[in-house]
């Protein structure tokens, strides 16, 4: 489902080329749909903490976004400021290149990152600004990578958007750097953001079982360590259908093997340490990960009883976008709740299959978004719980209905085995909470009467 | 419950553990090429006045926006008037960031649609997706009236929303009555708050010109109506709350343009609705007849208030928000002018109950140097807060200030405001700047408080300095916008926020001498 370029489909040998999947869904009007393509690559790349990331556009698509994601980083913070080229009216008349290439000089005399990732917005690709000779100029001037993502908003959806940004790292960075002489080779992580830490506990295990990270493909990532993505050894494609493209792509060109994995529950996150070994080809290896998961899924099912007796039975709804809408259900059934609604409208083909692969027959699918398709699945299907992410919580609360964000904004990191237990508790705290009976009864002078009268 | 003892560590206190903690040692090589001592050199340069120089000397790139867009405000005022859908004329993403930034500040949820726009809208125009979106959302929403506001791409293509509107009712898609308001918002000129502007004049002129009334002013009073009151791009629920009990004190009839309040602070039901509360679409004709309006934002509401005195031919009076005891007497004043009504007793009894308050916490506010970050209007009745205490506003920046309400700009107002008072003698008032601007005033030039947006805590951060959060967005404190800051009562919750604030740093960073429990 990559992108083909006409030269690489010319290249192909004839009869090697895969059947046209279906393209990312377009977003129908009238409907209050997720972000855009703009959203969606700025979402791939920000978590590159040591970058500067440059939006070259009007100020809302910085002014209304910066700083406003959960990827935590462990030591560099620039990702974190928000730079705009802030386009005005005369600029749209005349052209913001000037005022671009003067951004991205401030940027690299000031503060000094290994790169500059530089975003068009629909402006700039309405007026046809030619984005990509400015950032090669300024690219050659100033001694260090500038690289274009040519992602404007009204190109499509936000998954579009992801890998519009894979097509950049593949492009401008994946392949230009070289690791040092003694560095242990090993996994890359595509797709996976570090939000809330998430990458942290990931990795945590993956050293406990003594693979390498190579590449984080970009949660917490350094600049330098994409760069060298091409010499990895496997490439997990976590939770992220988005970046499949990236990870076929560099298959293709590099030979690196790839597999896509989850670590939503011990069951995925089990499979997963052991891909990494069995494509590592090293027994060892499979050894080490076969101890440790064992260990690991043993501790977590002894520490998980509490926590099943209340859970178990209880039904849910998932919201979210991507893979998450198929790998927290894995994650859900090991706990004992049951999913009996999934929105599937952000969710490729093979998602959905995945989605239909770990949950029963009587599980509604909701295809489209907006708050009352949401909750009318809620109180059809007698949910206990609505798991998506913050535009929808607001509307759960409202309808008293207990909730976790599952999304960027989320601040517990539900990855790994201690993820699982962390999910647990939030499941068990956000359902037992005892405002749940105060908001459901009356007033004590209303017994009779609904709490307000509407 | 027993599964407390499992201590499932945060995020806070998880990253902490030595595992941790190695993890990011291993990632020191290839980080940041610049040693320890480097970092500390730039941070050191960083704080230097030439830095500063060069900081301010910066044209081309903005770093750390202080300002929203038009179409966020408009999304906000469209939300001020009954069973309205705000409907963003572009692509989707722009919709999401709206809806999501603003119910991360009030924590409720922001319903509102786009035609989500693509390559083949950019090419062929947006005529189609609206007319779509519009037979969509009417179907699946229900409004009453629906509010468009357009995006860059929109008008960067230049979408003729008119006539695209006109086409629909042709189609068949919406009748000939339906109500649709509109408005031109394009981001890369001015701010939400021109779009807020831009929305209330485009929805209070549809409504009244559909209607084929023609305003008499004062004619309304027959009906008992009075007064209308505006209260702007207004990021505080507490504060429309608090305006009706001034309103009420007064016995006045009046018509609230554009009341946000009730969307954004809807009681938990068990039942989600999409529209809860706002000002009324029949009323907004009526509101043409009465005696007059009250502005409670003057620069954000530039565009509103020249229709009102124009076409609608009415007395206008136009405030900056009404902060502070001075800022409240002003307000009394004003409507009590416009009414011809007696300062009710009971406000008089209030002003002096926050009086005292003020008078209790005078001695730890004498003398503290502020920094202000914030939208005009607050910033005017912040500036008058600060002033009043004993405060002294030392550096203030206003990203979208470059406004004018007849002809006086924002940044002369509020000099002349500083200069009349010795505790604004070492203020200076920086408009069109952002929040990096600000980190470097506050590196520079040390100050006690800052006050500002959530935004705003990198830089203080950075300077070590308490933030209090007021204004818009705030987005990592809870019920803020519960509490109003306008009027006696705002007065005292903002005295109440800052002084506690100040008293809790005593505390954090006593030296073990004035631990004290007497403050």
């Amino acid at each position: 489902m990559d992108p083909l370029r006409q030269d690489e489909f010319d290249s192909q040998a004839c009869g090697s080329i895969a059947p046209k999947a279906k393209p990312c869904p377009r977003p129908k009007p009238g409907e209050a749909a997720g972000g855009c393509s703009f959203d969606g690559a700025q979402i791939t790349l920000l978590p590159i903490m040591d970058a500067a990331h440059l939006v070259h556009g009007p100020i809302a698509c910085a002014g209304n976004s910066w700083e406003s994601r959960g990827a935590l980083s462990s030591g560099p913070s620039l990702s974190q400021y928000g730079f705009a080229t802030d386009l005005t009216d005369s600029d749209i008349i005349f052209g913001g290149e000037k005022k671009l290439k003067d951004s991205i000089d401030y940027i690299a005399g000031r503060f000094a990152p290994p790169a500059i990732f530089v975003y068009s917005t629909c402006v700039t690709a309405l007026i046809g600004e030619d984005m990509d000779a400015v950032c090669k100029e300024a690219a050659d001037r100033i001694g260090i990578p500038v690289i274009p993502v040519n992602s404007p908003g009204f190109v499509g959806s936000k998954n579009l958007g992801n890998r519009l940004a894979g097509d950049a790292l593949l492009q401008y960075v994946i392949g230009t750097g070289e690791p040092e002489p003694e560095t242990d080779l090993g996994v890359n992580l595509i797709g996976e953001y570090n939000i809330a830490g998430e990458m942290w506990d990931i990795e945590k295990l993956m050293n406990s079982a003594g693979i390498a990270v190579t590449s984080r493909i970009t949660g917490d990532a350094r600049y330098k360590e994409i760069t060298w993505a091409h010499r990895a050894r496997v490439n997990m494609v976590v939770c992220s259908r988005a970046l499949l493209g990236l990870a076929k792509e560099m298959e293709a060109r590099y030979g690196i093997p790839y597999f896509e994995g989850s670590f939503y529950g011990a069951k995925e996150t089990t499979y997963s340490l052991r891909q990494m070994a069995y494509l590592m080809n090293d027994r060892e290896m499979e050894r080490r990960v076969d101890r440790l998961t064992e260990r690991e899924e043993a501790r977590l099912s002894q520490e998980l009883r509490p926590y099943r007796k209340l859970l178990r039975g209880k039904r849910a709804v998932l919201y979210t976008g991507g893979v998450k809408s198929w790998s927290v259900i894995s994650a859900l059934k090991e706990l004992g709740v049951q999913v009996v609604g999934v929105g599937t409208n952000k969710s490729t083909e093979d998602d959905v299959r995945r989605i239909a692969d770990r949950v029963g027959d009587d599980t509604e699918y909701i295809p489209e978004g907006g708050a009352s398709r949401m909750i009318k699945t809620v109180r059809e299907r007698k949910a206990d719980i609505m798991i998506a992410g913050g535009r929808n919580m607001y509307v759960a609360m409202k309808e008293q209905i207990p909730f976790i964000d599952i999304n960027q904004e989320r601040h517990k990191a539900y990855a790994g085995y201690e993820g699982l237990l962390r999910l647990a508790k939030e499941l068990t705290y956000s359902l037992t909470n005892p405002i749940w009976k105060l908001a459901a009864s009356p007033a004590p002078w209303d017994k009779e009467a609904p709490p307000y009268d509407r | 419950m027993s599964m407390d003892e499992l201590n499932i560590k945060d995020n806070t206190s998880l990253f902490k553990e030595e595992r941790y903690v190695q993890q990011r040692e291993n990632k020191k090589p290839f980080e940041a090429p610049c040693s320890e001592q480097e970092t500390a050199e730039a941070l050191a340069y960083s704080k230097s006045a030439e830095y500063m120089e060069k900081n301010f000397s910066r044209q081309n790139v903005v770093i750390n926006p202080h300002k929203a867009c038009q179409p966020l405000g408009s999304v906000m005022a469209a939300l001020g008037f009954e069973k309205t859908l705000p409907f963003v004329h572009g692509s989707q993403g722009c919709n999401a960031y709206f809806r999501s930034h603003l119910s991360r500040h009030f924590k409720e949820p922001t319903p509102s649609v786009s035609t989500s726009m693509t390559e083949d809208a950019a090419v062929f125009g947006g005529m189609n997706n609206l007319i779509d979106g519009l037979e969509n959302s009417v179907a699946l929403y229900k409004p009453e009236m629906v509010a468009i506001c357009t995006t860059c791409m929109a008008e960067v293509i230049g979408d003729d929303l008119n006539s695209f509107i006109g086409n629909a009712r042709i189609k068949g898609v919406i009748s000939e009555e339906y109500p649709v308001a509109y408005c031109n918002t394009p981001s890369f000129v001015g701010s939400h708050i021109t779009g807020y502007d831009a929305m209330i004049k485009g929805i209070l002129s549809y409504l009244y010109t559909r209607s084929g009334t023609r305003g008499k002013p004062g004619s309304g009073a027959e009906s008992g109506e009075k007064l209308n009151v505006m209260l702007g791009f207004e990021p505080y629920t507490g504060n429309f709350a608090e305006l009706r009990k001034i309103l009420g004190a007064f016995d006045t009839k009046y018509t609230i343009l554009g009341d946000h309040s009730g969307n954004y602070d809807s009681p938990a039901t068990g039942e989600y609705e999409y529209y809860y509360g706002g000002t009324k679409l029949a009323d907004v004709p009526q509101a043409a007849n009465a005696l007059a309006t009250l502005s409670l934002q003057k620069y954000t509401l530039k565009k509103t208030q020249e229709y009102i005195s124009g076409t609608w031919n009415q007395q206008l009076a136009a405030l900056s928000t009404p902060l502070g005891i001075k800022g409240t007497d002003t307000l009394l004043d004003t409507i009590s002018e416009l009414t011809g009504l007696p300062i009710p007793a009971i406000l008089t009894e209030e002003r002096g109950r926050v009086v005292d308050a003020l008078m209790d916490s005078h001695p730890y506010l004498h003398g503290k140097r502020v920094a202000l970050v914030g939208d005009p209007d607050l910033l005017i009745g912040l500036i008058g807060f600060c002033l009043e205490t004993g405060m002294e506003p030392v550096h203030i920046v206003c990203s979208n200030g470059d406004v004018d309400y007849n002809e006086v700009k924002f940044k002369d107002e509020a000099e002349a405001l500083l200069a009349a008072s010795p505790y604004g003698s070492e203020a200076t008032v920086h408009v069109g700047k952002d929040l990096w601007h600000m980190r470097s005033l506050l590196l520079n030039d040390q100050v006690d408080l800052a006050i500002g947006s959530s935004h705003l805590k990198f830089a203080a951060k950075d300077a070590e300095v308490p933030l209090v959060r007021v204004g818009f967005p705030i987005f990592d404190r809870h019920h803020m916008h519960r509490y109003p800051i306008i009027g006696y009562q705002g007065t005292l919750n903002l005295l109440s926020l800052i002084v506690n604030t100040i008293l809790q740093q005593l505390d954090d960073h006593n030296s073990g001498f004035n631990f004290e429990l007497v403050r």
